[in-house]
């Protein structure tokens, strides 16, 4: 579904060239749940930017379902991230001045789909993570942990296959990140493949795949897999 | 998506109350000054008879001596003299032409239910009813044989109807001018226009002559004008009969001239006319020249709208520009606060053109809100100027033209503000937001 080849990503100032991505290689199949791992500034979030085509790539090839990313205009990537990317951020992301609903519909929206299958998708999806009652409501009047049901409400009413969480759990406590969890082990089961960048073991340990970004590569995992295979676990980075 | 823009932006600009007002406040100010001075710019140089204003004309006779000068730009003297306007009346060329002065007389009836009142009266042909497209609304324009006759007859305006006659056919009825009895013969309709283009020696805003009589009565009443006289040579003038025999410039004419051949023709006939009278003596000069303006450029030529009304509009344009910087520079600052939001609309799909197209109908809200708000700003003003600029009062005033534009220009004006910061805001690059919300 996603393969990334020799993908680097250079930050440029008049002083200094920041590499936060080298000769990136990654190959994501379909339905995979992937926890990508590794220290601060080691490049997840970068990996994941480009991943949801948020920002442009240096040099190197991506193609997302056999469509090469990088000869995309921005409109025809605006269009691709619309059709089949779904994004829960760490901050959630809401739209401050739109109700549960409006922020569900704003994807949908930019895809040009009809009001009345709007609301179908929007009801149906705000049914799943458990707020369809509060769909009047204003983010600011929910919860850390209704907030990022909400995200991800919005981030499934798209019908995404590919969907991209930057630390989801960051900013809840461990319980509410348990159901933030769990919601996304069942949109997995369902059929999305989740690429999930998080700083929490716990929760990395609980996706099948792991890899950990290191300097901007991903690291060799032969090592921890070994141990994995003796322990039966995954031992993924800090 | 229009109708989602509109109300995307009407939230915004709900949700930052102080800033919306202080833009619509500076759109509105700006655009009622500019509409203010645009408004009056517009009356005044708005064309007075579009249906035919290239087809009515005004010529002008070299009359003086070589070595003599006047103040025209081309050395042509404005109007004519009496001799050449009573000669170029009765040309055989021209489809409808007269010859035309503004004078005036104390008015009284016979009965004592109107005051006297002093009334300006234009003398001149019945044609002049034809040129203008003057419609009567009762009677009709004095006969060929009443002008011959010099018979005291008269049109009044409508207005003069209503005051006299309280609006009903007056046609027969009689007053007097000074001690001369005059019978209307014809009550005709309002000029159209503002603007008294046919005679602006004194200020082509005037009000129009509400009395029309026949020209024949100006030698046979002595009438002198309520105009301009102008000399460009010693003449012992010692009664009215020496002034219509002068070379000074006292009367004005307009004749209409369909075509192109009808416009040559009439040249010739001018040089002709001019070749002839040098003959008797006048035109003593090498070079035999007329001046012949249609209704446009006759006002062009006569610096009716002038540089200082020019001036004005534009400084309150660069006044609207002041505005819409201090526009520009709120809109950035309000748009690149909301970049994080533009990140995840980014995210979530939104194209750049949306974004941008999202932004720029907010701008557009704010300069229809500023626009209207400036319409009344602009009344406001307009009515200061009524009020203080007696000369001006009838241009005013804002026409649908006017009314129309007001929306238009603001809108484009903080289209134009707006365009830099929702081209910056849609640049975004959405990650550079999404961790930072």
């Amino acid at each position: 579904m996603l393969t990334m080849k020799n993908v680097s990503k250079v930050y440029q100032t008049e002083m200094v060239q920041t590499h936060a991505l080298r000769d990136f290689d990654l190959e994501v199949k379909e339905g995979e749940f992937i926890a990508v791992t590794g220290p601060s500034g080691s490049g997840k979030t970068t990996f994941l930017n480009i991943a949801g085509m948020l920002e442009p790539f240096s040099s190197g090839q991506y193609m997302l379902d056999d469509v090469n990313v990088g000869a995309l205009s921005d409109n025809q990537r605006a269009d691709l991230r619309n059709q089949k990317i779904g994004f829960i951020f760490q901050g959630f992301n809401l739209i401050p001045d739109l109700n549960l609903y409006e922020n569900v519909e704003v994807p949908l929206r930019y895809r040009g789909i009809k009001a009345a299958e709007r609301k179908k998708r929007i009801e149906a999806c705000l049914e799943q993570v458990g707020l369809a009652s509060r769909a009047k409501h204003l983010p600011q009047q929910l919860s850390g942990g209704q907030q990022q049901r909400v995200a991800i409400a919005r981030a499934l009413a798209g019908e995404p296959r590919f969907l991209l969480a930057d630390e989801p759990t960051g900013n809840l406590d461990s319980l509410m990140a348990r159901q933030v969890m769990e919601l996304l082990e069942q949109i997995n089961r369902d059929g999305a493949t989740i690429v999930m960048v998080t700083h929490d073991p716990e929760l990395a340990r609980r996706a099948p795949r792991n890899i950990q970004i290191v300097d901007g590569q991903v690291a060799d995992l032969t090592l921890y897999q070994g141990v994995a295979r003796q322990t039966d676990r995954a031992v993924v980075g800090g | 998506m229009f109708l989602h823009y509109i109300d995307l932006g009407w939230r915004s600009l709900r949700r930052t109350p102080t800033v919306s007002f202080l833009m619509v406040l500076a759109i509105a100010l700006g655009i009622g000054i500019t509409m203010t001075s645009l408004s009056v710019y517009h009356m005044m140089s708005m064309d007075p008879i579009e249906q035919k204003s290239d087809r009515l004309f005004h010529p002008q006779l070299q009359t003086m001596d070589d070595g003599n000068d006047t103040w025209s730009e081309d050395n042509l003297p404005f109007q004519l003299t009496y001799q050449d306007a009573q000669h170029l009346a009765q040309a055989p060329v021209g489809r409808y032409k007269a010859a035309m002065l503004r004078t005036g007389f104390t008015l009284h009836m016979e009965n004592s239910d109107v005051r006297p009142f002093i009334q300006n009266a234009r003398a001149t042909h019945a044609d002049f009813f034809n040129l203008f497209d003057l419609p009567f609304i009762y009677g009709s324009a004095w006969t060929q044989e009443q002008a011959d006759d010099a018979s005291p007859v008269v049109v009044i305006s409508e207005a003069l109807n209503d005051k006299l006659f309280g609006g009903r056919n007056s046609v027969g009825e009689q007053f007097f001018l000074d001690d001369t009895a005059f019978r209307v013969v014809g009550v005709v309709a309002p000029f159209t226009t503002h603007m008294k283009f046919y005679d602006v020696n004194n200020g082509a805003f005037r009000d129009h002559e509400n009395l029309y009589i026949p020209f024949s009565l100006i030698a046979v009443m002595d009438i002198d004008t309520w105009g301009n006289s102008n000399g460009w040579k010693f003449e012992n003038i010692r009664s009215m009969k020496d002034k219509r025999q002068s070379e000074i410039f006292w009367l004005q004419f307009w004749v209409q001239l369909d075509d192109d051949a009808a416009v040559k023709q009439y040249g010739e006939y001018l040089m002709g006319y001019m070749a002839e009278q040098q003959k008797s003596g006048r035109f003593n000069r090498e070079n035999l020249q007329f001046g012949l303006r249609n209704v446009n450029d006759w006002l062009d030529y006569r610096n009716v709208v002038s540089e200082d009304n020019e001036v004005l509009v534009a400084l309150s344009f660069m006044f609207l520009a002041v505005c819409l910087a201090n526009i520009l520079g709120l809109l950035l600052a309000k748009f690149m606060r909301r970049a994080p939001e533009v990140g995840v609309r980014r995210a979530l799909g939104a194209s750049k053109r949306q974004v941008f197209l999202q932004h720029i109908v907010e701008v557009s809200m704010l300069g229809l809100i500023g626009g209207l708000l400036g319409i009344a700003l602009a009344q406001l003003g307009l009515w200061g100027v009524r009020l203080t600029q007696e000369y001006y009062s009838p241009l005013a005033t804002m026409d649908m033209t006017m009314l129309l534009s007001a929306p238009v220009i603001a809108i484009a004006a903080c289209v134009i503000a707006g365009m830099y910061p929702a081209w910056l805001v849609c640049r975004t690059t959405p990650a550079t937001y999404l961790k930072t919300q």
